[in-house]
């Protein structure tokens, strides 16, 4: 009779602790969806000359994004909302030139602004909680090369080739995002 | 004597008193000459960053109005390589604006000196603690442009800064509008509201004059900025064609059902939707509207169009009126999320007992939803519902796992399970509908076990008493109502001295009686007679002493002989 209890005493116990971090999970699992969806999305924008592609840009691409680092869950929710938002804005602009679809654009612009509802919460808590004046450099070095990627498109006059090299730049972007993802578990 | 003594007593004095002040002068003058260095230099050096605009202010030591100029250099935080600050080189005011600076990243940290310079003479640099200019920005008023309607303003606001702002060319969609307006007859009716970009303030009186405010915020970063100059503006007078109230959005089954309220009849409505997204980006985006194809011109104030004209997102709604008299201004913008196309089918529940008081559960998805990839991509949930069978008690348990067990159960009764999946922590709480329920027994118990033993045992030793009682009992029935028609044994022995064989072979013999011939009749029988007398007495006698109840049986037996005795006498 008592080991039924203890047992079952273990086993709420269990189930407490791991309530309070099953955020994580369901926002792990939304952001795998989210960025499956954009994927396939930006597929389906075509890519003209492949030749834009050849011209090697330096965009100053952080080093967070090109090395395997360990992010904390907090640090990877907080770089994930930057980079939806930023790539939100870049798809905002003129790709008038390139011939994509709107309707495909619209669907992108659609998934990302969903995706940064999902995280909101959960990123006004951590920004509360701790000082946006930390030595950790990712998110400015993020904004800098953004800033770069908007810089280009409108040095160019946003024309297809620069939309090319832009997307190439996005799909990075992209695998980027999953591997941060997998570090929403808890 | 004594005066010309004093008198020149005094004049050495004074002599004395103006070397000293000359000293003094002289060493004074020395002093600032020397420290002049220090009493040069910059003090309180401030950095003020307002979008775009960079500025540094500071104090000057040293009070006398001389040719004291001041120039700043700044460089990046870790280079050595400190250039020169534009706009702040040889200024004599105790501020200058390098706006000028064409700083390739404001995410860097950035090093600034400053130091006077008097004709040949330097200070020393005053360093000014590195920052981040964006850190340091403060965010600028907005630009407000306005537009009256009667019973709203239009507003459109441009983000701080230029468009081709550096410091928020990041965080231009990022920026939230909080507006304060009040009329203008009292400002003690306050009102503040949040805005994107293009927007409207609603809910406002007609030919009335507001004033408004406008701020912009970066609400993630809780960064908050300038107000901008205040605006006032006319409302118009009310118009002759109202705009619909109230719209309300349901969803009902595989339609959407848009209502509004409208006070008249004979009118007709168009409603419009926008994806949400658009009112993020500044810049009129009316174009953006799109006509609900279901929803033109109707003259009811509800129309219906189907669930799958949307895909998921976030939307929203406007309806318009027209009648003979014109057209009426948009209604308020309604928003409404459409959830995501998953559609959670209900888990399959098996129930079987392992022990007496236990029954294991296992959840498993549906056929349907092996196709699907929703639940692969969820973290589902499941909400178990228990009751005994007989009670209308319900428990319920939120599960994670697929496979558990309910403990604690009464041994040999029925207990029933049905459950549905859940989205794990989902703010809409979206749900499958229940599985059909399944109901198991508990097995029986070890004391019933026990008695279930005891009990086919004692089954199987009655078995053959009860054959035997029932046996009993059928001889009893047939003995009592259906007799057999043979007769007793005795009388059998007896008959069965005349075998039928006689009976049959036999003609004509007749069946004689043994007779005693009589002739001397009289003394013979009498003999007889008194032999059979004493016989009877012998007989009585001894009938008496051995049985002295029997009256009637001797009465019987004296009475039939008796009888005897006179058949035979009357013969003779």
């Amino acid at each position: 009779m008592t080991y039924r209890c203890l047992l079952q005493m273990v086993l709420l116990l269990c189930f407490s602790t791991t309530a309070l971090s099953m955020n994580y999970s369901l926002l792990r699992f939304q952001q795998r969806r989210s960025d499956m969806v954009c994927q396939k999305l930006l597929r389906q924008l075509p890519s003209t000359p492949q030749h834009c592609l050849e011209v090697r840009m330096d965009f100053q691409v952080p080093e967070e994004m090109k090395q395997a680092q360990q992010f904390q869950k907090e640090d990877a929710v907080l770089v994930i909302y930057e980079m939806l938002q930023q790539i939100f804005s870049i798809l905002t602009r003129d790709f008038s030139s390139t011939g994509w679809s709107e309707t495909v654009i619209e669907d992108l612009l659609v998934e990302l602004q969903g995706q940064m509802v999902h995280l909101e919460p959960i990123q006004k808590e951590i920004m509360q909680r701790k000082n946006f004046t930390t030595g950790d450099m990712t998110i400015p070095h993020l904004k800098k090369y953004y800033i770069n990627l908007g810089q280009y498109l409108k040095s160019m006059e946003y024309n297809s080739s620069a939309w090319t090299v832009v997307r190439a730049e996005m799909f990075k972007n992209f695998s980027f995002l999953k591997r941060l993802t997998g570090y929403l578990r808890d | 004597m004594v005066q010309s003594v004093k008198r020149k007593q005094g004049w050495h004095l004074l002599q004395c008193l103006r070397k000293v002040f000359s000293w003094r002068a002289s060493l004074s003058w020395v002093l600032e000459g020397l420290g002049g260095e220090a009493n040069l230099k910059p003090e309180n050096v401030e950095i003020h960053i307002i979008d775009d605009n960079f500025f540094l202010k500071w104090n000057s030591s040293s009070e006398s109005v001389r040719n004291v100029t001041f120039s700043a250099d700044y460089q990046i935080l870790g280079t050595d390589n400190w250039k020169k600050l534009p706009g702040c080189q040889n200024t004599t005011s105790t501020n200058c604006n390098f706006s000028s600076v064409e700083l390739k990243n404001v995410f860097e940290k950035i090093e600034l000196r400053i130091r006077a310079e008097e004709g040949n003479n330097t200070s020393i640099w005053y360093e000014v603690e590195p920052f981040v200019p964006f850190l340091e920005a403060q965010i600028g008023p907005p630009d407000v442009h306005l537009e009256a309607e009667d019973k709203a303003i239009i507003l459109s606001i441009s983000p701080p800064g230029t468009e081709d702002s550096i410091m928020w060319a990041t965080d231009r969609l990022n920026f939230r509008y909080s507006v304060v307006i009040w009329k203008n007859s009292s400002s003690l009716e306050e009102r503040t509201e949040t805005v994107f970009p293009e927007d409207k303030i609603y809910k406002l009186s007609p030919e009335i004059t507001y004033c408004l405010k406008v701020k912009a915020e970066l609400p993630l970063q809780s960064r908050v900025g300038y107000y901008s100059p205040v605006y006032c503006i006319n409302t118009t007078e009310r118009h002759n064609v109202p705009s619909p109230e109230n719209i309300q959005i349901n969803a009902d089954n595989q339609v959407f059902v848009l209502k509004w309220d409208y006070p008249y009849e004979n009118t007709t409505f168009r409603a419009q939707w926008l994806r949400a997204f658009f009112k993020k980006i500044p810049g009129k985006h009316s174009g953006k509207w799109k006509q609900i194809l279901n929803c033109e011109n109707v003259t009811t104030t509800r129309c219906v169009f189907p669930r799958n004209a949307f895909p998921s997102g976030i939307y929203y709604v406007r309806v318009q009126a027209s009648n003979g008299n014109g057209t009426s201004f948009w209604s308020e913008e309604k928003k409404f999320y459409i959830e995501m196309k998953t559609v959670i089918f209900p888990p399959v529940i098996s129930l079987k007992s392992i022990t007496d008081d236990s029954l294991h559960v296992s959840v498993g998805a549906s056929e349907e939803s092996e196709n699907t990839s929703v639940n692969q991509l969820y973290p589902l949930i499941y909400e178990v519902i228990f009751w005994e069978n007989t009670s209308n008690a319900e428990r319920k348990v939120l599960e994670k796992r697929t496979e558990f067990t309910f403990l604690d159960l009464k041994p040999l009764t029925v207990y029933c399970v049905k459950a549905r999946a859940l989205i794990e922590n989902d703010r809409r709480n979206k749900s499958s509908s229940f599985s059909d329920t399944v109901c198991e027994k508990t097995k029986p118990g070890d004391t019933s076990k026990t008695w279930l033993k005891a009990g086919i045992c004692t089954a199987l030793f009655s078995i053959p008493v009860v054959i035997y009682v029932v046996r009993l009992f059928l001889r009893c029935v047939n003995y009592v109502f259906f007799p057999s028609s043979k007769p007793p044994s005795s009388v059998d022995e007896y008959f069965s001295d005349q075998p039928l064989k006689n009976l049959l072979l036999s003609t004509s013999e007749e069946q004689t009686e043994r007779c005693f011939i009589i002739e001397n009749a009289s003394i013979i029988t009498e003999i007889e007679e008194t032999n059979e007398i004493d016989e009877v007495h012998k007989k009585y006698n001894s009938q008496t002493s051995q049985d002295s109840g029997n009256y009637s049986n001797e009465d019987e037996n004296s009475g039939s002989k008796i009888s005897e005795e006179f058949l035979q006498q009357d013969s003779v």
